[in-house]
């Protein structure tokens, strides 16, 4: 589902090359669950946003269900996210002035889907926060943010769920929940999820865990 | 540098230089308002300072002045002359010329050259000419009809020919010599030749008088009035000039208020500049109190951020006053002329008590602005202003209780403009207009976010663009209320003065439906010019009522008189023609044949609107006109509605007027064509028995579309001083979205990642900037219609004493809306093409 061929990404800070992943080459079936460990500044977050089409790499080759993203145009990409791709965030982005409901119908609207209410309103059931879709999100808790952060990412199908720190802002008995649930729905609805996490409880509910540093693949422990 | 100003450099001021744009936006905006304020300033002064003063430059020697409505009798010179004291007299002969070649209208002031030799001797030496009758032989012809001495302005030499009309008379005279006018263009004549150009022998214009010191001038004054006859004025020199500067009193204290339009939205902006600054630096305050900084430092860090704003601004906005003053001089100029007195604008000087001032209400107007928001930086605290996830500074946004409040100034706005005014001045008039202002400000919170609430379902139909767009409105609703606040009072102001010049055009056109009866309208030829009446010779209206066709002439004639310290213009017709097709509105309602009448009848005048309100008179009370020698008492037989000037206006039967003026010259003429006949015709006919007169022939049409041209020209600066509010308003809006983009990077970098594209986040700025100029528009328009209410029927009343019927100008105010929408829409480009560049991957890290 995502194939990463030899990537090297280089970013220019101050005038000074950085190296952020330096030849790495990976596959991700679908149904498969991936957390991505290493310490900050290793590559994990660059490489997700690679994986998310976010981003170029400098050299290799990404391809998100068979599609590279080389020479594509920013409305092409734009429209691969859309089709392909669910992102989860650690702080959970979610826009403080829309509903809940409001908030995961929000990548429907933007790519101009009939029935988004009621879809929005089938995720926000999955993630058992039905009863609460009217709400504005200061009005959750921390977990029930990200489980909304969740049903967005999940709203339209995709094939490709990215997750970068979902727990880092949660204590752990919320974290081991969500966990729980990005778990199940990668089985339910067959999804390549990639997790970068810090944490080694995370990181233990993955299939595969793939260790990274300073750009490079350092271990891959398969489960 | 002390350890504070560092701080204050590197904390405040250093930061505004990464975002130029803003900065820029913000320090124009107090640029323009502090330029427009010192404009009006300079050009007021300039443009109302300058009456007569050719005629006053050549006064200086005097203290005195004798006139008489129609002239001063020549014997009064030889009985002044004969009094027991050492008096200096100055005998004169003032009106106007025009010169052929150029159209230019200059003033003719005749001399007794022989008793006056000094002042051309005086005036010519600075041009070292020399003597100007050096070389001259008195006895042949230095004083005949056909010698002028020409001012420097005028660019002619000595011995040069040059052709005036004088009255409807055109003559060739020789330039007996040049002397320095000090730009104040005039021609000086003998006057026993100036008594004969201008048709007024035996009568001089004013004499002037030097009386000995040790008395009191007004002591003198009074000891001279009592030996003249009592329709004589003997009174100060220069008093007129100091009755127009009062009489316009009015007009510049109007046109300065105005002015003040675009400080107060730049004060709008300012106070959004400065709490977006507060809500950017929250963590920043966190920070600088955890290490010691009190309230009061950081109240004064951010009032002296917005100090520093309105310095650089007001030392933009001086040079730029100075510029657009010289415009505004122009404009200016056109309405003094057209509506108080002739008048020649006198140079700009641009002093340091102007600029002082103008620096002071640059920067005074800044700090007052930002003092809310500084105060309510200084009150976070800093577990508060640190705390981190909470990025968004939750601003208290009290609706209900600024509602109530807009409730409370908006009844007592309806108590100001109930009360009357005061010296002359509709101070509460005034305050009525910032009371509503306050209100419809206070108002707009609860407005704004009922509105978007309400509109919601239609919004979110219109796609998911305008539907960001709303939601983010709705959640920095400060900051929206401040912008539609700011947008809404320029647009409200706009629509006020729209409105109330829209219906004062109306009922100008309406008026002239009634009073502008006759098919041909004739004066002597020259700019019109509502102070001075040349004449036309009198045999010129029995040529025309003796034309085939023509079916009746009026006569007109005027004069210029000070009435109670105010200048004042009298006027006398042929009453019996006027009312053939006319139809005079009256105070009273009675038929304008019915006022007529009594005015044929008996010691009565009608008067106008205006003059009612400058003297406090009404209907049936009695006046006394000082009219030639004798000082006469008329009765107010009605009022009439005059829109045709601000002067006063008394207007009686011609045949009353010659018991006491028996000259016989018309100012103007109205000839009425005979049913049936072909007016073309006529035109031809009264054109050919014209050819030897300089005198000007209007159809009915042709005064009409110059009384409207000259409307229009008269209110231009209005209209500019509101576009200058409105750009201001504008640039506002366009820093506050490039504010609110810069702000909101992390949520329209989150937009991306979730699949929205760049065309996408461009429409959701654009419809913000919609949403915005709809709203301000709308609340604008709301607040512009109670305002025209205060200009209409309490402040243009109680200044100007003019009766005007409400209409909505809709094509102007349509217009002006959709324009303003456009601009505001199109503002928001630069702010949506930076959101669109933003990098989604940085932008949402970074937070």
């Amino acid at each position: 589902m995502v194939t990463l061929r030899n990537i090297v990404k280089d970013y220019s800070a101050d005038g000074q090359l950085v190296r952020a992943l330096d030849g790495v080459s990976l596959e991700v079936a679908a149904g498969e669950f991936i957390a991505f460990v290493g310490r900050s500044g290793c590559g994990k977050s660059t490489l997700l946003n690679l994986a998310g089409a976010m981003d170029f790499p400098t050299t290799g080759e990404v391809l998100l269900d068979g599609i590279s993203t080389n020479s594509r145009d920013d409305s092409a990409l734009t429209k691969l996210r859309r089709e392909k791709v669910g992102f989860v965030f650690q702080a959970f982005q979610l826009i403080n002035t829309l509903s809940v409901v409001e908030n995961v119908e929000l990548p429907l609207l933007l790519a101009g889907t009939n029935h988004a209410r009621q879809t929005a309103v089938e995720r926000l059931s999955s993630v058992e926060l039905a009863c609460l879709e009217n709400r504005m999100p200061h009005q959750l808790s921390g977990g029930q943010m990200q489980r909304v952060a969740i049903a967005r990412a999940l709203v339209n199908n995709p094939k490709i769920l990215l997750a970068d720190e979902p727990t880092g802002n949660l204590d752990t008995a919320t974290g081991t929940v969500i966990l729980d649930l990005l778990k199940r729905l990668t089985r339910e609805q067959k999804t390549a999820t990639l997790m970068a996490t810090h944490s080694a409880e995370a990181a233990a509910v993955a299939d595969t865990v793939i260790e990274l540093r300073d750009g490079k693949i350092a271990r891959i422990i398969r489960k | 540098m002390t350890g504070n100003a560092k701080l204050f450099w590197r904390l405040m001021m250093r930061p505004l230089a990464r975002e130029p744009v803003r900065l820029g936006l913000a320090v124009i905006a107090v640029a323009l308002g502090v330029a427009v304020v010192l404009a009006i300033d300079l050009a007021g002064t300039a443009a109302t300072g300058s009456f007569h003063s050719s005629l006053e430059t050549l006064a200086s020697n005097y203290n005195l002045e004798v006139t008489a409505t129609g002239g001063v009798p020549e014997q009064i010179v030889g009985q002044l002359a004969t009094l027991p004291f050492n008096f200096v007299l100055s005998p004169r002969m003032e009106d106007v010329a025009v010169v052929s070649e150029t159209k230019k209208t200059v003033v003719l002031l005749g001399l007794d050259l022989i008793n006056e030799a000094n002042i051309l001797q005086t005036e010519s030496r600075k041009l070292e000419t020399g003597n100007p009758y050096a070389g001259e032989d008195l006895s042949k012809g230095f004083f005949a009809d056909d010698s002028i001495w020409a001012g420097s302005g005028l660019g002619r030499k000595k011995g040069q020919q040059v052709s005036l009309i004088v009255g409807d008379r055109e003559k060739t005279f020789t330039v007996r010599g040049v002397y320095d006018d000090k730009n104040q263009p005039a021609i000086i004549m003998d006057i026993a030749a100036a008594q004969r150009a201008l048709g007024r022998t035996e009568k001089v214009d004013r004499i002037l008088m030097r009386v000995p010191d040790g008395q009191n001038v007004d002591s003198w004054a009074k000891q001279i009035a009592s030996i003249l006859p009592p329709g004589m004025e003997v009174r100060a020199v220069g008093t007129s000039t100091e009755e127009n500067r009062k009489m316009l009193a009015a007009f510049r204290w109007n046109l300065k208020l105005l002015s003040y339009i675009a400080l107060i939205v730049g004060a709008f902006l300012i106070y959004n500049t400065i709490s977006v600054s507060v809500v950017r630096r929250r963590a920043e305050i966190g920070i600088a109190r955890a290490l010691g900084a009190n309230r009061a430092e950081i109240l004064f860090a951010f009032v002296g951020e917005a100090a520093a704003l309105g310095i650089i601004g007001a030392a933009i906005g001086v040079p730029l006053g100075r510029i657009m003053a010289a415009g505004a001089v122009k404009l200016m100029g056109t309405t003094v002329n057209a509506l108080y007195v002739s008048s020649r604008p006198g140079p700009i000087q641009l002093g340091f008590t102007s600029v002082l001032t103008a620096i002071a209400v640059g920067i005074g107007v800044a700090v007052v602005a930002a003092y809310a928001p500084a105060r309510e930086a200084a009150q976070v605290t800093p577990v508060e202003a640190m705390a981190r996830g909470r990025r968004e500074f939750i601003v208290r946004v009290h609706k209900t209780r600024d509602f109530t409040i807009a409730l409370v100034l908006a009844g007592a706005a309806w108590a100001s403009a109930k009360a009357p005014a005061v010296g002359g001045k509709p101070l509460f008039g005034y305050f009525a207009t910032l009371l509503v202002i306050a209100a419809g400000t206070l108002a707009i919170p609860a407005a704004v976010s009922t509105v978007i609430r309400a509109s919601s379902r239609f919004l979110k139909k219109s796609g998911v663009a305008a539907l960001l767009a709303s939601r983010s409105l709705l959640g920095s609703l400060r900051r929206t209320s401040v912008l539609v606040g700011a947008l809404a009072t320029a647009v409200a102001m706009m629509t006020a003065v729209g409105i109330m010049v829209g219906s004062f055009r109306i009922t100008v056109i309406q008026w002239m439906e009634g009073e502008v009866p006759a098919d041909f309208y004739v004066r002597p030829a020259g700019n019109p010019s509502v102070d001075r009446h040349p004449t036309i010779s009198p045999e010129l209206a029995d040529k025309f009522a003796a034309l085939p066709g023509v079916e009746a002439v009026d006569r007109l004639r005027a004069y210029e008189i000070s009435y109670d310290g105010v200048p004042t213009t009298i006027a006398a017709a042929d009453l019996h023609g006027t009312q053939k097709r006319g139809r005079t509105d009256f105070f009273s309602g009675r038929p304008s044949e019915d006022v007529l009448e009594e005015l044929r009848t008996g010691n009565s005048v009608v008067v106008s609107e205006p003059f009612t309100y400058k003297h406090g008179v009404k209907r049936g009370d009695t006046i006394s006109l000082k009219l030639g020698t004798s000082l006469a008492s008329f009765r107010i037989a009605d009022v009439y509605y005059d829109y045709g000037s601000e002067r006063g206006f008394v207007l009686m039967d011609r045949s009353v007027m010659k018991k006491y003026l028996p000259d016989d010259a018309p100012s103007n003429l109205a000839v009425y064509v005979t049913n049936g006949a072909d007016p073309r015709r006529v035109r031809e006919e009264i054109e050919q028995a014209a050819r030897d007169y300089r005198v000007l022939i209007f159809s009915n049409g042709d005064l009409r579309h110059e009384a409207i041209k000259i409307f229009d020209k008269t209110f231009a600066i209005t209209y500019a001083l509101e576009a200058i509010a409105v750009l201001v308003a504008i640039m506002g809006v366009a820093g506050a979205l490039l504010a609110l983009v810069i702000d909101r990077k992390r949520e329209l970098g989150l937009l991306r990642f979730l699949g929205a594209t760049g065309a996408q986040i461009r429409r959701m700025i654009l419809a913000e900037a919609a949403l915005l100029g709809l709203l301000a528009n709308v609340a604008g328009l709301l607040l512009g219609f109670a305002l025209s209410l205060i200009l209409i029927f309490v402040i243009n009343k109680q200044s100007f004493g003019w009766t005007i019927r409400f209409h909505w100008p809709v094509a102007v105010l349509s217009g002006a809306i959709s324009l303003i929408f456009a601009a505001t829409v199109l503002a928001a480009f630069y702010p949506a093409r930076i959101a669109m560049r933003l990098n989604p991957v940085e932008v949402v890290h970074e937070e």
